[in-house]
Order: C-alpha cells, then sequence, then structure tokens
C-alpha cells in the first residue's frame, strides 16, 4: 500500500491536469469536434456568465428595485432572457450530446453532472421567479409549495421571500457553477467524445473495448 | 446489425488548429447580443400582483367568506396541515406529517384576531365584538362562522357593506365586516408580516399565504396558470415564453389519475424526478446507453467526418 507521506506532493499530482493551460486553452481541436453543434455547450455556459453579471447588478441593488427603477428593469430583462437563452442553449446541447452518446470513453461522469446542473438549474431559476415579486412570484410561491410540503421539503418555504433570495442570489447559483465547472473541467480533462463507428467493413465496431 | 459497446469510438482521426479563446469570446458575445436585443424590443414580462386591498374592494362577499373560514377552521390555510398546523386539509403523504411543523400558522389567530386587535387599538369599535368572541367556547365560534359563511351565499353589498338576511352570527358578523374594512384599507397586510424581533420584513409567509384559495384561483385561470391549464409553464403575460423547460412535470400533471389524486403534487414531481433519474442514469442503463447508436442521428452530426474518411480510405485503395 502507498502512504502519501507529503499532501502538498499529492495535491500537486493530483491538480497538475486541471490547473494547466494545455487543459483550459487548448490550441487544437478534434477534427470531428467542429461547427454549430460544438458551440452548444460554450452557448450554454456564456448565457450562465451572462447570468451571473446581470443578477451581480441586481442583487447589488437590492431585492425589487427592478421592478420600479427603470434601469435595473433593464437589467433584470437581460437576466430574464438570459434564463431563456440558458435553457435554450442546455437543451440543444442535451439533444446534441444525446444523439452522439457522449458518455462514452470514460465520460459517463461528465453526463452525470451535466445533467445535475439541468435539476439544480430548474430551482434556480424557479427562486428567480419566486423574488420577482409580481402575480407570478405570487401565484408560484403558493400553488409550489405543496409539492414541496408532501415531499418533506418544507423547510424550502417558498412564501417566504428572504429565503428565496438566498437561494436564488447564493446557495443555488453557487451549487449550479460548481457543478458547470465540473462538468466542463471534465469535458476539458477527458475530450469530446469521439464519433461511434460506421457499421462498414473499413471500421467495423470494436468489439468488447473496457469501459476506462 | 452489429450492437455496438457502450464505449465503441473511432481510434484515427486527427487534430486541428483551434482558436479555443476565440471561440469562447464569439459565444459570449453572441449570447449578449441576444438577449440585449431581446431586452431591448421586449423588456420583461410582469404580472402586478393580487393586493389584499385589491381583492378586499373587487370581491368584498368572497373576501369575508375567506376570512369566514379562516374563523371555523374550513379555509386553504387554515386546515392545511403540516408545515403550517395540525390540519389534514393538504395533508399528501406520511413524510409531510413526520416532518412536523417547520412554519407555524394559525389562521384564526394570525390572519383574523391579532390584525383586528391591533386595528382595535386606533378604532375601538372593534373591541365589543372582539371580547365577545374570546370568552365564547370553540364550539360557539365555530357554529356563528359556519352561519355567517353559509348566509354569504345570500349576501349584498350596498354601499361597500356586505348585507346578510338577519341570523345567530354572534359577533362574526361585525368582525368580518371589521376585517373587510381593515383588508379595503391596505394596512392587513402590515399586520400580517409584523415581526417584533427585528425590523427587516424578509418572511413575507403570511402575506403571500392569507390569499391563498379562491381569491388566487379566480386571478390565475384567466392568465391559464392553473395546474390543469399547463400553468406552469405559461407566462403571466401572455405571448411571452414561461418555464417551458418544466413541459415534463407539467405534462405529468395532467395524466387523469395524478390530476385527480389527493397527492397530486407529491405524484407529480415525484414522477418527474424519476424522468430526470432515467435521464441522469443513461450511461449505466443497457439499452438505453446504446440508444442514440440505434437512433443514427449522430451520423447526420458527424457527416462531414465520415464522408472525408470514406474518401480518404477510397483514396488509399486505389492507390
Amino acid at each position: 500500500m502507498t502512504v502519501i507521506a507529503n499532501w502538498t506532493t499529492a495535491s500537486r499530482n493530483m491538480l497538475k491536469d486541471i490547473l494547466s493551460l494545455d487543459t483550459w486553452l487548448p490550441e487544437t481541436m478534434p477534427e470531428y469536434a467542429q461547427g454549430f453543434m460544438y458551440m452548444l455547450g460554450s452557448l450554454t455556459a456564456s448565457s450562465f456568465v451572462v447570468l451571473v453579471i446581470s443578477g451581480i447588478v441586481l442583487a447589488a441593488n437590492g431585492p425589487a428595485s427592478w421592478s420600479y427603477n427603470p434601469a435595473d428593469r433593464f437589467v433584470a430583462a437581460i437576466h430574464f432572457w438570459g434564463v431563456q437563452a440558458f435553457f435554450f442553449f442546455m437543451m440543444l446541447h442535451l439533444w446534441r450530446v444525446f444523439f452522439t452518446g457522449a458518455w462514452r470513453g470514460g465520460r459517463r461522469e461528465t453526463w452525470l453532472l451535466g445533467s445535475l446542473a439541468f435539476l439544480i438549474a430548474i430551482p434556480t431559476a424557479f427562486t428567480g421567479y419566486l423574488i420577482n415579486g409580481d402575480f407570478y412570484s405570487q401565484w408560484n410561491a403558493v400553488q409550489a409549495k405543496d409539492g414541496l410540503n408532501a415531499l418533506g421539503l418544507a423547510w424550502v418555504n417558498l412564501p417566504n421571500a428572504g429565503q428565496m433570495f438566498g437561494m436564488h442570489v447564493v446557495v443555488l447559483p453557487l451549487t449550479l457553477g460548481a457543478l458547470i465547472f465540473g462538468h466542463i473541467a471534465r469535458v476539458r480533462l477527458k475530450g469530446v467524445v469521439p464519433p461511434y463507428p460506421l457499421s462498414s467493413p473499413h471500421s467495423a465496431p470494436k468489439k468488447e473495448v473496457p469501459e476506462p | 446489425m452489429k450492437y455496438p459497446h457502450p464505449s465503441d469510438m473511432v481510434t484515427e482521426y486527427t487534430y486541428v488548429p483551434e482558436d479555443f479563446m476565440k471561440h469562447l469570446i464569439t459565444t459570449l458575445a453572441i449570447v449578449m447580443g441576444l438577449v440585449l436585443l431581446l431586452a431591448i424590443l421586449f423588456g420583461v414580462p410582469e404580472k402586478a400582483p393580487l393586493t389584499i386591498r385589491q381583492d378586499a374592494r373587487e370581491h368584498p362577499v368572497a373576501f369575508e367568506a375567506m376570512t369566514t373560514r379562516d374563523l371555523n377552521g374550513q379555509g386553504r390555510i387554515a386546515s392545511y396541515g403540516p408545515p403550517y398546523n395540525h390540519g389534514t386539509g393538504n395533508l399528501e403523504s406520511a413524510v409531510q406529517k413526520w416532518v412536523g411543523i417547520l412554519h407555524p400558522l394559525n389562521a384564526k389567530q394570525d390572519f383574523i384576531l391579532k390584525p383586528l386587535n391591533m386595528a382595535a387599538t386606533v378604532n375601538p369599535s372593534f373591541i365589543p365584538a372582539l371580547h365577545r368572541f374570546d370568552r365564547a367556547s370553540s364550539a360557539q365560534q365555530i357554529a356563528w362562522a359556519n352561519r355567517y359563511e353559509a348566509a354569504l351565499n345570500h349576501a349584498t353589498v350596498q354601499a361597500g357593506r356586505v348585507i346578510v338576511p338577519p341570523g345567530h352570527y354572534g359577533p362574526v358578523q361585525t368582525l368580518m365586516n371589521d376585517m373587510l374594512h381593515l383588508g379595503e384599507s391596505g394596512l392587513l397586510s402590515g399586520a400580517l408580516i409584523r415581526n417584533p424581533k427585528v425590523v427587516t420584513r424578509f418572511d413575507n409567509q403570511n402575506y403571500v399565504l392569507f390569499l391563498e384559495g379562491q381569491p388566487l384561483h379566480n386571478a390565475a385561470a384567466p392568465l391559464q396558470l392553473k395546474g390543469t391549464q399547463w400553468g406552469i409553464i405559461h407566462s403571466a403575460v401572455p405571448g411571452y415564453p414561461g418555464a417551458w423547460w418544466m413541459t415534463i412535470p407539467t405534462w405529468i400533471y395532467q395524466w387523469p389519475f395524478v390530476a385527480n389524486s389527493p397527492a397530486n403534487d407529491a405524484i407529480a414531481l415525484s414522477l418527474g424526478f424519476v424522468v430526470w433519474c432515467l435521464l441522469a442514469a443513461m450511461p449505466w442503463i443497457p439499452g438505453l446507453n446504446r440508444l442514440p447508436w440505434f437512433l443514427g442521428v449522430y451520423k447526420l452530426v458527424w457527416k462531414d467526418f465520415y464522408r472525408h474518411h470514406a474518401s480518404m480510405e477510397d483514396s488509399h485503395e486505389k492507390s
């Protein structure tokens, strides 16, 4: 059994790939990973960046200001359409990675992290709707609480705008950001999944390739 | 047709030059341009909330019926159950009961009597009815409220006052008229979210829950926001996109056995979660993890790659 004598050495070994410029700023890409289909993940991540920037501006000005301050209202509009763009591009990205079996070759955990990001994105967006303060907030806080209460999640008190503000501004975006980071880090470390072999005499599917 | 191993991949491919930073900046610019354009053109959808004051002024009889149900324990929140109280009206599962009362809310006290007692300090005419109600037994209070709730079915509104046929309502008729006045004044919202321990008002739970039931449902129905109207995915402002990514759970809500179940919320959310679990676990599920290969859409995605390699192999054979 190997004994890790030096925690710093072990950390350096673990982190050397994830902190590498080669990982994050590649100068080459596989020939098959070209075109619009391979922009969808970046478009989703870019939407998240827009959401974080516009969200910081809104949070800095305080809750509800977006409903009566014209400048904040415009930032809220950017935030709103940013959410739509985020889900739109994420859904297209999901279809692309599904149809290309992107979990092959040791990329199953990458898929799982992406799925988790999708799951967490839903309450992240929803809590944003809840703190908007309009009728949509009012109606959905009252309606959606029944499902959470029934599932034993009453601690998440949807009609409590203060708790929802904390959830939307800190808890959920940090969780979502961590999941997105983990997802992208794995994509960069593992590379983009290569194509399926075509069933032709030139490239017949190999039989038992061990799962890495 | 050969069945591929889940990790079957081509191994012969090349790397081509890529300006990754340019790629990232381009996608960011595309999204920023897109959302700026949409924000300039369409702004942000906001439907004005339904206030207690507005509801009291526009629907005085229904308002009094709602507050009367808070007194006799028949109201949506008064009878709800955990996490607010010991009712059973919205008790959907054992786990809901097990979690218990996390956000205590006594509709009779918190929605009606405490606000009226506060209002009585500035309008002492409220006091006699409050004292008479307090001195009565619980059964008597409920009996008065039940009779008044029934009488409201025959109510009329004259000069802004709710008039019911004469009956044995005890002080409830006066109390409910007082509640209507308090609601119409706009002061009730402040009374509902008071908290002497802090000056902040982050927790607006009681204000939001006060109008649960008929008032909110009546306001939501024309906007197609109710659950049976696929409301989750609709915007409150027509023409704007809603939470369309919730289409599958919303669809599940429409299934008759879900829609007609008293535990419809628990079932719909649970089934939605099962769908997500299938999605998340797809790489580990035999058969499903080969589905993309069977569907063959990947041939379109990598059309250029396959064509390029096929032509290369053809040229190799010819040479």
